[in-house]
């Protein structure tokens, strides 16, 4: 599929995070050839989202990242001596401390016996307490484990079906490769109903396992499903009136994409998770509120949404904390609660009335355009975003390669400008502009920065946190801090409707900005909303979960740390030559403003007179069969693809936006 | 977007199917040209590079009662490495993967694509998409030994999980009618079998004018 690479464009974006992606999707819609490259074999860099065997090889990587690759210095014989290299990181190192674990039976015959029993930890799941190495071996067990089940090695279902999706490339370890070829009899045979197929390939067991709990869910099940599942390395929803919004609809990327509202807004208080009033409605139907205190949030929800008008009755305390300044709004503490946790999402500690009015309005502005909740959540995550992007940059002409890494930037040492990047090919490629993802820049172009860092928890769970309502949600959680100091917890819960899990299964997303480890910062609020089994007290976790029954289930779990770059300026990085620019990884704030607005700024700066992803022609709009005047090509061809061919030559700017 | 079913205004039991078709295969295949002989009924020499067309729209009137729509994918010409985005795949419904006969690296690349194909999308019910090969350029096609025998494609094609291929000219419009034709109904014959369960009444598209469907925008 490869040829080889033309050596000019007029800009080469390195990175295929969502700033990256609309960068590229503007600059080729404006008429630029474009080159898309990423060091990895999928998009989105820290945007992307996996399928289940994705995510584990990803785990794999960060884990095993430790010895840096000897450094490869073949592209410095290319430079010229007027020139000199800045060399880009070979590795990314803006993910730690991942630690996974799994809760579930990691034995396809152990909870077979049992039927309706709860899935009790075997040998193997106690590795998953202890180190990962152990734990990765005790994966590969499993697809070895499950083999002499039924004589024949490797017939079709029984091995855990890894997934493939995203990354067939990915072959080259041991594990990979299994999988594939795993993968090419899945394509061929007819897959029967995943549960039939799941107790059909153990023949002896059938009847008992057909008998069990069709919530069970054991491990090889997840792994085997595992493409049903699309995990966000950043959860993120979209402010249905925010900019990513905005954009999306503007350029008319959005019909890339299909969403489902957040339909529930969910707050933690006193050891229970609620639903918050926010739309007139809702708090009308509430039953937890009384009338009084309905009157009461209505009046102040009317009030914040044009509290700008209303100056003299925040002006004094705008300085002062939000939270101090709801207690004097004639609110009861629970509605307190709801408005400073669930609809402003603010800080207790430290955000300010003016700040904590102007996201209770955002919060406001944003209910009834999609539905009654202010979010939106793109079906199979977050990032396909970046992808559609991607998708209407290729569609104005981009170039794409993934597993493509740049070696260095190529500087003219006089005029102090980037002219063009050194391969791992050795291809020199000349561009005009340079954006670069800054996880690709390496240490010595980062010493005046410093990063915060984000902490993310992802978990399988069997059930939804709201266990009394319907079960096909999405919900968005507060959790306030419990000590003062701490970052509140933000947890999105998806159903598989949204296309990111299984079915029975719900994806619970959770996030803070970093204190410490990822671990430590979110355990707690897992262990208060969640059923976590212990480790090694089997006896003990059996009583304790009938106690529990209300919470749902733990069965497999990730936590890591991603590096949150987006305080940093550009100009911390003074080494840089002006013509490069730099995108920043995700941020720890609910939506995507940042992003839009970072790559927005770019692309102003790089072309400051052309207009910023106008709507490209609507496909069934264009044209075909106009009277074909082409001097080079009379009588065949048609105009509008004769222009848009010549595209390379740059003169997509002739053909008519068709506004 | 499979299957789209609608009542049509006054008209009894009209059915409407809407149906995303990839068309994929090396490049210089002749994908372009397929479509564009396919949908605009034009042939053009000159080989184009792909821009600014996302998918080309054929409406069929399949019988009586069923209108089809097909939107025919083409793969951004320089999406070339290999390397599509799931946006691309995501909810078709069926695909045509193309080669050359003039050039046998195409036809080794064939395997792969359908392998790609597999791996990035599938039917709801989890069986792969329809595809059908098509031996493209069959006006060129020299007699030689070295292409594969009809009873090879055959063969070929059941073991790759083509549902079938078919000699195809862009140039001279032979058998493309017929291969659209023979996909759409084993897309229809899918549909029949595995009704679509999955309601799709919370999925939302977005566009300038969203359904007002809380037309209360403020909470108050």
């Amino acid at each position: 599929m490869a040829d080889r690479l033309l050596s000019e464009f007029d800009v080469v974006v390195i990175g295929t995070g969502l700033p990256e992606s609309i960068i590229a999707a503007a600059c080729a819609r404006s008429g630029q050839r474009v080159l898309h490259v990423d060091s990895r074999n999928y998009y989105g860099g820290n945007w992307a989202s996996f399928s289940f065997s994705g995510l584990l090889s990803w785990i794999k990587e960060n884990q095993e990242k430790a010895d840096p690759c000897e450094e490869n210095t073949a592209w410095q014989e290319l430079i010229l001596e007027n020139e000199e290299g800045i060399p880009l990181n070979e590795g990314d190192q803006t993910i730690q401390n991942v630690e996974h674990f799994c809760y579930v039976s990691q034995d396809s015959t152990e909870d077979v016996e049992e039927a309706g029993a709860l899935p009790r930890p075997s040998a193997s799941t106690t590795s998953a307490f202890s180190t990962v190495s152990e734990e990765t071996s005790a994966i590969t067990e499993v697809e070895s484990g499950c083999l002499p089940l039924d004589g024949e090695t490797k017939s079709e279902e029984t091995c855990p079906q890894s997934v493939t999706g995203s990354d067939p490339e990915r072959t080259n370890d041991k594990e990979g490769t299994e999988v594939t070829s795993l993968e090419e009899k899945y394509c061929n045979s007819i897959m029967p109903d995943p549960s039939v197929s799941e107790t059909g390939n153990n023949k002896s067991e059938l009847i008992t396992e057909a008998a069990a709990e069709p919530r069970e869910i054991t491990y090889p099940q997840i792994v085997k499903e595992g493409r049903r599942f699309n995990i966000d390395l950043i959860s993120k929803l979209l402010y249905s009136r925010g900019l990513l919004i905005d954009l999306l609809i503007k350029s008319n990327v959005s019909r890339y994409a299909e969403f489902k509202n957040v339909t529930h807004i969910l707050v933690f208080r006193d050891g229970k998770v609620e639903q918050v009033p926010c739309s007139r409605a809702d708090i009308f139907n509430n039953k937890q509120l009384t009338m009084v205190e309905k009157r009461m949030l209505m009046r102040f929800l009317t009030f914040c949404l044009d509290f700008e008008q209303r100056h003299d009755e925040y002006q004094a305390q705008k300085d002062c904390k939000f939270s101090d300044y709801l207690k004097t709004q004639k609110l009861t503490p629970n509605l307190q609660h709801f408005i400073l946790h669930s609809i402003a999402m603010v800080s207790e500690a430290d955000c300010c009335t003016i700040d904590g009015l102007k996201a209770t309005q955002k919060f406001l502005q944003c209910l009834g355009r999609y539905g009654n909740t202010p979010f939106l959540f793109p079906l199979y995550g977050q990032g396909e975003i970046p992808q559609c992007f991607c998708r209407m940059c290729a569609v104005f002409g981009g170039i794409y390669c993934l597993r493509h890494s740049i070696k260095c930037l190529v500087v003219d040492k006089e005029l102090r400008r980037c002219k063009a990047i050194i391969d791992h090919f050795g291809q020199r490629i000349n561009a005009s502009y340079f954006v670069v993802e800054d996880s690709y820049l390496s240490e010595k172009i980062c010493k005046n920065v410093s990063y915060r860092q984000i902490s993310r928890a992802v978990l399988i769970t069997d059930r939804s946190i709201q266990n009394e309502s319907s079960d096909q949600q999405i919900s968005i959680l507060t959790v306030p801090p419990m000590e003062k100091g701490q970052p509140a917890v933000c947890l999105v819960e998806l159903c598989s409707s949204a296309m990111t899990c299984m079915k029975n299964t719900y994806l619970v997303h959770l996030t803070c900005p970093s204190i410490q480890t990822a671990k430590e910062d979110l355990t707690h609020v897992v262990e208060q909303l969640f059923s976590v089994a212990e480790t090694g007290e089997v006896g003990a976790r059996e009583g304790e979960d009938e106690g529990e029954g209300q919470k749902p289930k733990v069965l497999w779990s990730v936590y890591f740390n991603m590096r949150d770059s987006s305080s940093v300026v550009r100009s911390s990085y003074d080494s840089l030559p002006s013509n490069v620019y730099v995108c920043s990884g995700p941020d720890s704030a609910l939506g995507n403003d940042c992003a839009v607005k970072q790559a927005e700024a770019i692309f102003q700066e790089m072309f400051p007179n052309e207009e910023f992803c106008p709507p490209p022609p609507n496909p069934e709009d264009i044209i075909y069969d106009g009277d074909g005047t082409q001097p080079e090509d009379p009588g065949f061809s048609n105009p509008s693809e004769d222009k848009t061919e010549n595209v390379s030559e740059k003169s997509l700017k002739e053909e008519p936006p068709e506004e | 977007m499979a299957g789209a079913e609608r009542r049509g205004g006054g008209i009894p039991e009209t059915r409407e199917h809407l149906f995303k078709v990839l068309v994929i295969g090396e490049l210089g295949v002749g994908k372009t040209s397929i479509i564009k002989r396919y949908v605009h009924q034009l042939f053009s020499q000159h080989y184009r590079a792909t821009i600014g067309v996302d998918f080309a729209l054929k409406v069929l009137n399949w019988d009586t009662r069923t209108l089809v729509r097909l939107q025919l994918w083409d793969i951004a010409g320089q999406e070339r490495f290999g390397n599509m985005t799931r946006v691309y795949y995501k909810e078709a419904v069926g695909a045509f993967v193309v080669f050359d006969v003039t050039r046998g690296s195409t036809f080794e690349a064939v395997s792969k694509w359908k392998h790609d194909l597999d791996s990035k999308v599938l039917l709801p019910n989890g069986t792969p998409i329809p595809a059908i090969l098509l031996a493209n350029k069959c006006d060129q096609k020299k007699e030689s030994s070295q292409n594969p025998s009809p009873s090879q494609m055959n063969q070929f094609c059941k073991e790759g999980g083509f549902a079938g291929w078919f000699e195809t000219s862009a140039k001279d419009n032979i058998n493309i009618d017929e291969a659209a034709r023979f996909l759409v109904e084993n897309i229809l014959a899918n549909l029949k079998a595995f009704p679509n369960e999955e309601n799709d009444v919370d999925k939302l598209k977005l566009d300038l004018n969203p359904l007002k469907a809380e037309s209360k925008s403020q909470c108050c």
